[in-house]
């Protein structure tokens, strides 16, 4: 009995190689942050933590939801997504519009950018990869025309404790936006009849077409979908900085990317769940502050998050050889 | 029905040359009219030397579109070539072997591509970006939060001695161009390469070596990325730490509006030098009538997915086989 439970311990770690090297990496910095300094441990850095986490996180999530959806859907423009809306939201408020409008500007100018990748993927039928690549260029680059370069202000008071207010040591956009995101994807994918329908045409389009699935339609949903997280974060990030920033996502397309994956995100769709890629969020952040605090300049960061990046893709290319050995036998 | 199709489609690939030309002809005729600057012979010397790079990296990039592959690090390669190259300048080495240096490193990031890539058999673009973080570290460590200025000319004047009324630099690019051409349409490695842009199951069936043919084109790629980093040192004789960070963009950019299928299966190498062109053309008109040069990203950008929908509008990229050709990979 016993024997049995560990070799199907051990079957689960090899199907979900992702999974079990993010659990590994989790232990290894918690050990190595307790026995070098174990001082970092204390409510201020969670604190810090989390905050730094609200942005990634909350684009992940769309990634996530974009990566899964299949037909090698993956979105390199939330980055630049993120700058525009930022941008976009304050020059509108600078412009003589209400400030009480401004995260509906944020939101509804991250979603439509987001429609317009999806309508350029599912309609047009253009390689996602490429198509993000021009719309990362193209949304970042406004935004550094738009500005000039110079950070922006103008963001109204009564915005500011939504990226800087603090409920004890939790920070309070976690609270209002990351957690309930969350929740409501992890609820949509897993009770939801459209949760199905994204595995199943993640999984095989073809069949999904077949049985009726809306794939185009779900396909501009889902990239809309993205956008409008990278809407809800351009905000948090206006809130917080007290500034629009044209640089306000720079590297978020790859650090998502790598969270998404790590997160067990299969990198052909139709895998993976949520509470995996929040896992993988605060281990990133987790992973930076750390060497923040080791005193390794920050330029190694996005060295690290790109060495993470290929060692996630070969798990992943190595755990699905070894299922589908598995499944042949 | 066969022949129909291969016969419209050879058909539009040298259309598609002749209108890349035309459109470049109308865009020297216009910014010429716009501007008092534009037609002299010193600016259009400058549109040229500002090709060089962005042409040879172009070749390489058209290789990788048409084997179904991307790489989004080209830039940061050529930075890292370009780092090396500057180095060994300031060592009392002889310019011509510094120059060799680019290439080496070149090739040397190019079978890391490479084995990343290929042995690893991960999607080049997601695999590139991560590499493109790598190399990007690498680029700021090595240059240690400076930028590598105040080189030597000797490189420089060296490129410039004249060869046949001709300076050094045209004859390498021409070399170039012959090499990739003479790889692409006169051995096997060229139908070879567009075989496994077109369906790699077909070629391995075939009995392609696909994985060698893969390699080869990265390694190819590399090298041109490093030959551009020597003259991107001898022109502009400093490094700077954004080197290339946008290289990647013109580059795909580039070779889509010269008539390179993104899916893979067909290339032109001419196609690709007259999107470089008209790319540059377009910059260094636009900066003249008094466009902000941070415009130039938006331009690029805009440029590649309105000649992207243009393909789709005109039916050449209608039926995905990125769709079909996922799909098969996950029944089996």
């Amino acid at each position: 009995m016993k024997a049995l439970n560990k070799a199907s311990t051990l079957r689960w770690c090899q199907r979900n190689l992702v999974l079990t090297i993010l659990a590994a990496l989790w232990i290894v910095l918690i050990l190595v942050v307790v026995i070098a300094q174990p001082s970092i441990f204390s409510g201020a850095t969670l604190g810090s933590i989390l905050q730094f986490a609200t942005l990634l996180a909350l684009v992940s999530l769309g990634q996530a939801l974009v990566v899964l959806c299949g037909g090698a859907g993956i979105d390199l423009s939330v980055g630049g997504n993120v700058s525009l809306s930022a941008i976009v939201g304050v020059t509108s408020v600078q412009a003589g519009l209400p400030p009480a409008l401004l995260p509906v500007v944020c939101l509804l100018c991250g979603a439509l950018l987001g429609a317009l990748n999806g309508i350029l993927v599912a309609r047009l039928r253009i390689y996602p990869l490429i198509v993000t690549l021009g719309t990362f260029y193209l949304y970042s680059g406004l935004a550094l025309c738009l500005t000039d370069g110079a950070a922006q202000s103008g963001v109204p008071a009564w915005a500011l404790p939504w990226g800087r207010g603090m409920l004890g040591d939790v920070p309070l956009p976690f609270l209002t936006l990351v957690l309930p995101a969350f929740v409501i994807v992890a609820i949509l994918l897993s009770f939801t009849s459209w949760g199905r329908w994204i595995y199943a045409m993640g999984f095989n389009e073809h069949a999904a077409r077949l049985v009726g699935i809306p794939v185009d339609r779900m396909r501009i949903v889902l990239y809309s979908l993205c956008g409008l997280l990278a809407g809800a974060a351009s905000f948090v990030s206006l809130s917080w900085l007290g500034s629009g920033r044209p640089d306000a996502g720079v590297n978020l397309e790859l650090e998502s990317l790598t969270a998404a994956l790590l997160g067990g995100i299969a990198i052909f769709g139709g895998k993976g769940g949520v509470s995996g890629v929040f896992a993988a969020v605060l281990l990133l952040v987790a992973l930076k502050t750390s060497m923040l605090q080791f005193g390794i300049n920050s330029v190694w960061q996005v060295g690290v998050v790109g060495l993470l990046l290929i060692a996630v893709l070969l798990a992943d290319r190595l755990s699905s050889r070894v299922s589908q050995i598995n499944g042949a036998r | 029905m066969v022949n129909r199709k291969s016969l419209t489609s050879s058909l539009s690939l040298s259309g598609r040359e002749l209108t890349l030309a035309c459109v470049c002809l109308l865009a020297l005729v216009v910014f010429s009219l716009s501007s008092p600057y534009f037609a002299t012979v010193d600016n259009l010397t400058t549109v040229m030397r500002n090709s060089v790079e962005l042409l040879l990296i172009g070749l390489g990039m058209t290789l990788l579109l048409a084997m179904g592959g991307v790489d989004v690090s080209v830039g940061v390669v050529m930075g890292l070539a370009a780092i090396g190259v500057g180095q060994l300048l300031n060592t009392p080495l002889d310019p011509a072997l510094t120059a060799l240096a680019g290439p080496l490193i070149g090739i040397l990031a190019g079978l890391i591509t490479a084995c990343v890539v290929v042995l690893g058999k991960i999607p080049s673009i997601v695999g590139t970006l991560g590499l493109y973080g790598v190399y990007r570290t690498a680029v700021f460590a090595l240059l240690g939060g400076q930028w590598l200025s105040g080189l030597p000319a000797t490189l420089t004047r060296q490129l410039e001695t004249r060869l046949l009324g001709l300076p050094v630099t045209v004859w390498v690019i021409v070399l170039a161009y012959f090499m990739v051409w003479l790889a692409l349409r006169r051995t096997p490695f060229g139908p070879h390469l567009l075989a496994v842009g077109h369906s790699p199951d077909k070629a391995r069936l075939s009995g392609i070596a696909v994985t060698r043919v893969r390699f080869i084109t990265f390694i190819i790629s590399g090298a041109l990325c490093g030959l551009a980093a020597t003259f991107y040192v001898a022109t502009y004789r400093n490094v700077e730490m954004t080197i290339g960070s946008t290289l990647a963009l013109e580059a795909i950019a580039a070779v889509v509006l010269g008539g390179t299928s993104i899916m893979g299966g067909h290339c032109s190498l001419l196609g690709t030098v007259l999107g470089v062109f008209l790319l540059r053309i377009l910059q260094n008109g636009l900066l003249l009538m008094g466009v902000p040069s941070l415009w130039q990203t938006v331009v690029t950008g805009a440029l590649l997915l309105l000649v992207l929908i243009a393909e789709v509008a005109t039916g050449r990229l209608k039926y995905a086989p990125w769709m079909m050709r996922l799909k098969r990979r996950q029944s089996s």
